[in-house]
């Protein structure tokens, strides 16, 4: 600092320079921390490297590439994924599968949420104490029973079969539940004056309010509808009705060359990438919310 | 939930702005009947398709579904069989020992995470989109890389043979399997963990800190003196979805290893699987799966004890 002032220099570098001589100092004192943040964010990255790297061998190989840090590149394994028969189908039957769920799942579960949150009706805590208490029974006692339900309604290898089980997302009706009892009762009291009916106060107040725990279920309930898996594979059965999770095992099973597995595998990545990158800060707040009760 | 209901009746005896519809009896309201109709989809949805399966789920238990659409009762025969199938311990001793590696190790990586993240520094939203992005990965991409990286000529199994170690069969050795398994399951969780305990480090007054930095303390001190302790809601709220997802382990199992090598990895998810989806032993498979509901309810039983001891 004494440096600085004898040389006389203006006082705008003067405290750009001190800026950066404390920055130096910070950095000195956080130098651990990066390198032990670097590290593990590139043991974390690693996977996702590798599989891109693979995806892009030239010819197709079955064994890993000889290196990880190839010279030579090529997209043939992305051609032969897109121009296959099964890999874009299954993609369109994921989208599909993501998207109506999420659009449908929103919907219910605000309806039930403002229900639940805002009127007052005759078994309003029998029901949510059975909402709650179904959140114990662990998934796979009973994915029998709804396989044979499914069966018996002749939904089984359909889309609508695979879709609609899914709705019942009580999670998301609670998180709404919870959003829309923090909207104050005085806006919905003076719609109600205003002449508004039931149907019109939930469609022009309450949905425009939800909108940002809407954004965050919304990236929820996509990432889990694309990633999901067992259910998909259990009640679909002919392979033009797979989703990608389901197809890229079938993929695998059937020893089809590495470089086209996982170029699928990159093609099924690329929207829960997106999705990711674009709506960080909704899924951020999606595991806040969850973690503070 | 009942303090919410008294707030609401309060609310309905405060100047009632609408006094011809108070002399209706509340279900004829036209309140109470939009309120049926909100909540109807949800209903239907929920009673038809989580309600009636885990109840079935339960009675399945108890009897013999037949590809005939057929149900008969035999009573607690599935259990009998179920209590002298070797298999079903070994599922048992599968299924705790994943969780006795996986929840320390995830515990501990969530933890130190947390706490590295735990500072104001450059860079740090990018560290943290890396940490997360395993979280959102489907478990079958998650399984088919790992498969690679684990596999006898992958890059784990080189990097040995820089070292000098001869190569492991990660996911053909009995030993290694559980073990390996564990790892892929911190690597694809911890960026939440790490997110919901970092939520709750950030909660906790900075003032504890700098009345013990002036005590003395060392960080070690501080940490295990303030942060765990203050931290105790948000631990225990990561060990009870940790415990649910180590138990429920299914996915990576089926596409990597299939439960094998020789039943190594056959959990009790992965059992109820194989006996109702390979040999439609729906009963069976249900019986085992009422252990599966028994073994969470006893767990998370303990563990909100130990929450409400604390708390």
């Amino acid at each position: 600092m004494t440096e600085t002032m004898t040389s006389g220099t203006p006082t705008r570098s003067h405290t750009s320079q001190h800026r950066r001589s404390r920055f130096v100092r910070q950095a000195r004192t956080l130098a651990p921390r990066h390198v032990v943040l670097i590290v593990t964010a590139l043991i974390t990255a690693f996977p996702f490297y590798s599989m891109v790297i693979i995806s892009l061998q030239p010819g197709q190989a079955i064994v890993m590439p000889e290196s990880l840090f190839p010279d030579a590149f090529s997209l043939d394994a992305f051609y032969e994924a897109l121009g296959s028969r099964d890999i874009p189908r299954w993609a369109f039957n994921s989208t599909i599968y993501s998207v109506v769920s999420t659009v449908l799942v929103l919907l219910f579960a605000s309806m039930a949420g403002y229900a639940f949150a805002k009127k007052k009706f005759a078994g309003r805590e029998l029901i949510f104490w059975v909402f709650i208490a179904m959140l114990m029974i662990p998934y796979h006692l009973t994915i029998i029973p709804q396989y044979i339900l499914v069966g018996d309604l002749g939904g089984l290898d359909t889309m609508w079969g695979m879709l609609i089980p899914t709705l019942a997302n009580a999670q998301a009706m609670f998180l709404m539940r919870q959003f829309i009892h923090g909207i104050p009762d005085e806006i919905l009291d003076a719609a109600k004056i205003d002449g508004a009916g039931e149907f019109r106060i939930y469609a022009s107040i309450i949905l425009p309010q939800t909108k940002p725990i809407m954004a965050t279920l919304a990236t929820f309930v996509f990432l889990w509808h694309w990633n999901d898996f067992l259910w998909p594979m259990i009640s679909q059965q002919s392979s033009e009705n797979y989703v990608l999770t389901v197809g890229l095992n079938t993929l695998q099973e059937e020893q089809s060359p590495l470089a086209t597995v996982m170029a699928a595998a990159v093609i099924s990545f690329i929207p829960t990438f997106l999705v990711f990158i674009l709506l960080q800060r909704y899924f951020v707040r999606g595991v806040m919310m969850s973690g503070l009760k | 939930m009942t303090t919410l209901t008294r707030s609401d009746q309060e609310r309905s005896t405060a100047p009632p702005p609408r006094e011809p519809n108070r002399r209706k009896p509340w279900w004829r309201s036209s309140e109470a009947i939009a309120a049926y109709i909100f909540i109807g989809p949800m209903v239907v949805l929920f009673g038809l398709f989580r309600v009636w399966p885990a109840v079935y789920g339960i009675v399945l238990s108890f009897g013999d579904y037949t590809l005939r659409r057929t149900f008969s009762f035999v009573g607690v025969d599935h259990y009998v069989r179920l209590f002298q199938d070797p298999i079903f311990w070994d599922s048992l001793r599968v299924t705790f020992t994943f969780a006795a590696i996986q929840m320390p190790l995830a515990m501990i990586v969530s933890l130190a995470m947390a706490q590295l993240c735990n500072r104001v520094m450059r860079g740090m939203a990018v560290y943290r989109s890396i940490f997360f992005l395993p979280t959102v990965t489907s478990s079958v991409l998650i399984a088919l890389v790992f498969m690679w990286i684990f596999s006898g000529a992958g890059p784990v199994n080189a990097l040995l043979d820089v070292v000098g170690v001869e190569p492991v069969g990660w996911l053909t050795e009995r030993f290694w399997v559980l073990p390996t398994l564990a790892i892929l399951s911190v690597w694809s969780s911890f960026g939440y963990n790490m997110l919901i305990l970092l939520a709750g480090m950030l909660a906790i007054p900075q003032e504890y800190y700098e009345a013990a930095q002036i005590d003395g303390a060392n960080s070690w001190q501080r940490f295990t003196q303030i942060t765990l302790p203050n931290l105790k809601p948000a631990i225990f709220f990561v060990l009870v979805i940790e415990t649910i997802k180590s138990l429920q382990t299914f996915d990576t199992i089926f596409v990597m290893t299939g439960g094998g090598p020789a039943r190594g990895s056959y959990t009790l998810t992965f059992m109820i699987f194989d006996q109702g989806f390979g040999y439609f032993d729906f009963g069976y498979a249900s019986a085992a799966g009422v252990v599966l509901l028994l073994i969470t309810l006893v767990l998370s039983l303990i563990q909100r004890k130990l929450v409400g001891k604390n708390d």
